[in-house]
């Protein structure tokens, strides 16, 4: 599809047109002109012209971890819905987590995604487990599995508790010359715990998970990252000490990046006060001091990416006992909203945007061109101040497990264009 | 006279200084009447409960089922042993199954901290906490409370002690919740692994050694000790626990001032608490069992007056 874009704000660090406001014209999925008052013939019906007041466009953004819960929990969701939630947060690419039924760790289930993504405007990628089944110990067949177009490899929140196995893994990837996603936790010292530990977790006695469950392995992550002279992502970080921890390392060695899922940033602990489902989060929401870390990691580079770790619960395991409901928020339709209304106070929309554009894509290694003449375009067009209410009718996702209904937001994508075509979000 | 701030008992917490003098002065009613010939009362004759227990419960479920029987309700028990949750039903589906049969009220016991107030977010019947989980057993509290206060005049200047496992122990932190807000000051006693990280949130003192600890009170609440909780060992040994943390009769001798013993039960003899100390009198084990019963009757009372029939 043709457009061309009236009046928008390029929002892209990279981009010579940076923060100027100009009209894009886009052909054959190409970036074609870049200037002001781009003046089109007025008879040509094949150039949709899109012109919304305070339009702001943006590389195409991508979501780093998102399940879609397809094949295996077609229940929750699948993905054809994933590919619309996907579309309706502005998002022209995402990453899916291999908590599949079978697991993603072969290149069959990877194939199969594939297929049912062809063709999308929805970059689709899944992550592939690094171990078979999640299960800690047996390593998959990287070499092979990477032939079907596969990024990362991730048993996503099952930390790998053998050092040993994430030693080698990390060795393994760095031949194959791809990325280790992992998140850190120590399953004995969370011993069953199922919010953050503290005064909250003490008087609803409520099993806690410690601080120290997660920056304890991310320390340990770190050296045995640096001892085997891999390469390693750190996924979905919630603690001040794993902030410092990752700082430190990325002033002395380049060979480490982490993300941290947006509910980490605004939310804290008190919100599961009298037990509310709704907010039961792994990580745990954690404490305010934890969050002013986490905002300073954003801003000072620490912390590459923010995710909207969309998981969708079906209600039958949201609503029950707190102990026994599964963890997770869908996000990725409230996404911007949540991110410019919370975090657009303490850290600037270039850095945000790049955080959810640039950044994921080059951790990933995929091709995330510039806004640019002659340039592919993948972009996403959003109105950073807007104030909109969210309503269940947003949610294209098959479960509704979100705590956001009906709250006002700020900041809304518009449209999407990727693989030559266009969509209103 | 006075309505209850709170339309179910599922959390200490909820309840103010004046809900549990309500309760108190309820109880020393049902009490009175509990030592006359005619023990039974019709307060609650058009009145049908469930008592629901998804753990096992010896001694709070009788108290309950005596409780409602004195007050004349109508009653149905129901336990994990022969549930429908091994076949899969929820928690929420379950009693709402029991409430089409019209009951009006749910006595719950069970293992997942927040059940109760889950289930008082979801359904219309008045709910009693019978524990859940490690969270709370509110009306284990008030019966410990109400025992202590046939003891003492007043809460403000009192010092009570809770010994063994806190992190565990619904028990613990009812207690703590309702004798704070009476007033006194509670502290605990036990190995630092049975302790809440964050105990301090609580505002109570810990004593790591018993006799000092024993010395410092007026109360000591004796808690049950269970050597294996999912599989991980908090402490070497009962044994060992018993040599640190008994109560027997040669600490008590040890120390200065009397001390008024309790225990929740059901009581291992010769672990937390040896044998002569238990019968001692110096213990109101028994007395918190008659108690009881008595304030489970003012709770079930006054919860029930806020039916809307």
């Amino acid at each position: 599809m043709n457009i061309l874009i009236k009046n928008t704000t390029i929002v892209d660090k990279r981009s010579k047109d940076n923060n100027s406001n100009v009209d894009i014209l886009i052909i054959d999925g190409i970036i074609t002109e870049i200037k002001k008052n781009l003046n089109l013939d007025k008879h040509n019906s094949k150039i949709k012209v899109i012109d919304i007041e305070n339009c702001h466009v943006s590389p195409g953004w991508f979501d780093f971890h998102v399940n879609f819960c397809d094949p295996g929990f077609e229940n929750r969701d699948t993905i054809e819905n994933g590919m619309n939630s996907s579309v309706k947060g502005g998002f022209t690419g995402v990453q899916i987590m291999p908590n599949t039924e079978p697991n993603i760790d072969n290149k069959s289930i990877i194939e199969y995604i594939n297929n049912k993504s062809s063709g999308s405007i929805v970059d689709i990628f899944a992550s592939a487990n690094i171990t078979k089944k999640a299960n800690g110990e047996d390593l998959v067949e990287m070499y092979d599995i990477l032939k079907s177009g596969c990024k990362s490899f991730t048993d996503d929140k099952k930390s790998i508790s053998n050092s040993k196995v994430l030693n080698l893994s990390l060795e393994y990837a760095k031949d194959l010359n791809t990325l280790i996603i992992h998140h850190p936790s120590d399953k004995e010292l969370i011993n069953h715990g199922v919010v953050n530990e503290g005064a909250l977790s003490t008087k609803l006695g409520l099993k806690g998970i410690p601080n120290i469950s997660e920056f304890l392995t991310t320390y340990r992550d770190i050296e045995i990252n640096n001892y085997s002279n891999g390469k390693i992502h750190l996924s979905y970080i919630s603690t001040s000490e794993s902030v410092k921890l990752i700082r430190k390392q990325k002033k002395s060695e380049n060979n480490i990046t982490c993300d941290v899922s947006i509910y980490n940033t605004f939310l804290d602990e008190s919100k599961v006060d009298n037990f509310d489902t709704r907010y039961k989060l792994e990580p745990p929401l954690r404490t305010k001091k934890d969050i002013k870390e986490i905002i300073k990691g954003l801003n000072d580079s620490t912390i590459d990416i923010i995710t909207s770790d969309h998981t969708p619960v079906d209600l039958e395991n949201k609503k029950i006992e707190f102990d026994y409901a599964d963890s997770g928020i869908i996000g990725l339709e409230s996404f911007f909203g949540l991110l410019i209304k919370n975090l657009g106070e303490h850290v600037d929309l270039g850095t945000l945007i790049e955080k959810i554009s640039v950044n994921p894509k080059q951790i990933l290694k995929i091709d995330c061109p510039e806004i640019k003449v002659g340039e592919k375009a993948n972009l996403t067009l959003f109105d950073p101040s807007i104030e909109w209410v969210f309503e269940e009718t947003d949610i294209k996702s098959m479960s509704k497990n979100t705590p956001f209904v009906n709250e006002t937001l700020k900041g809304k994508p518009l449209a999407i264009y990727n693989n030559s075509k266009f969509k209103i979000c | 006279m006075k309505d209850l701030s709170v339309d179910n008992l599922t959390t200490i917490k909820d309840l103010t200084k004046s809900d549990i003098d309500l309760i108190f002065n309820t109880a020393d009613n049902f009490k009175n009447i509990l030592n006359q010939p005619i023990k039974k009362v019709p307060s609650l004759r058009d009145i049908t409960i469930a008592n629901l227990f998804f753990e096992n419960s010896t001694r709070t479920k009788l108290s309950f089922e005596l409780a409602e029987k004195r007050l004349s309700a109508d009653i149905i028990n129901f336990s994990s042993s022969n549930s429908s949750v091994k076949k899969g039903e929820t928690l929420l589906d379950t009693v709402q199954n029991i409430l089409a049969m019209k009951v009006d009220m749910i006595v719950l016991r069970h293992s997942s901290p927040g059940a109760s107030i889950f289930l008082s977010r979801n359904i219309d019947a008045k709910i009693i906490n019978a524990g859940d989980g490690p969270h709370e057993h509110p009306t284990q509290a008030l019966l410990d409370s109400f025992s202590i206060r046939q003891n003492f005049s007043d809460f403000k200047s009192l010092n009570v002690l809770i010994i063994g496992d806190i992190i565990h122990s619904r028990v613990a932190l009812s207690n703590i919740f309702c004798l704070q807000k009476l007033g006194a000051k509670v502290a605990v006693c036990g190995p630092s692994t049975l302790m809440p990280k964050f105990l301090k949130s609580l505002n109570v003192e810990y004593f790591k050694d018993l006799k000092s600890a024993l010395s410092w009170c007026d109360v000591a609440n004796v808690l049950r000790i269970q050597l294996e909780r999912q599989k991980l060992k908090y402490f070497p040994s009962l044994r060992e626990y018993s040599s640190r943390f008994g109560v027997t009769k040669k600490v008590l001798d040890e120390i200065k001032n009397k001390v008024i013993l309790m225990h929740p039960g059901p009581i291992n003899r010769g672990v937390e608490i040896s044998s002569d100390v238990a019968d001692s009198k110096q213990s109101i084990i028994l007395d918190q069992v008659e108690n009881g019963v008595a304030i489970r009757m003012a709770v079930l009372y006054l919860l029930a007056k806020k039916i809307k029939k």
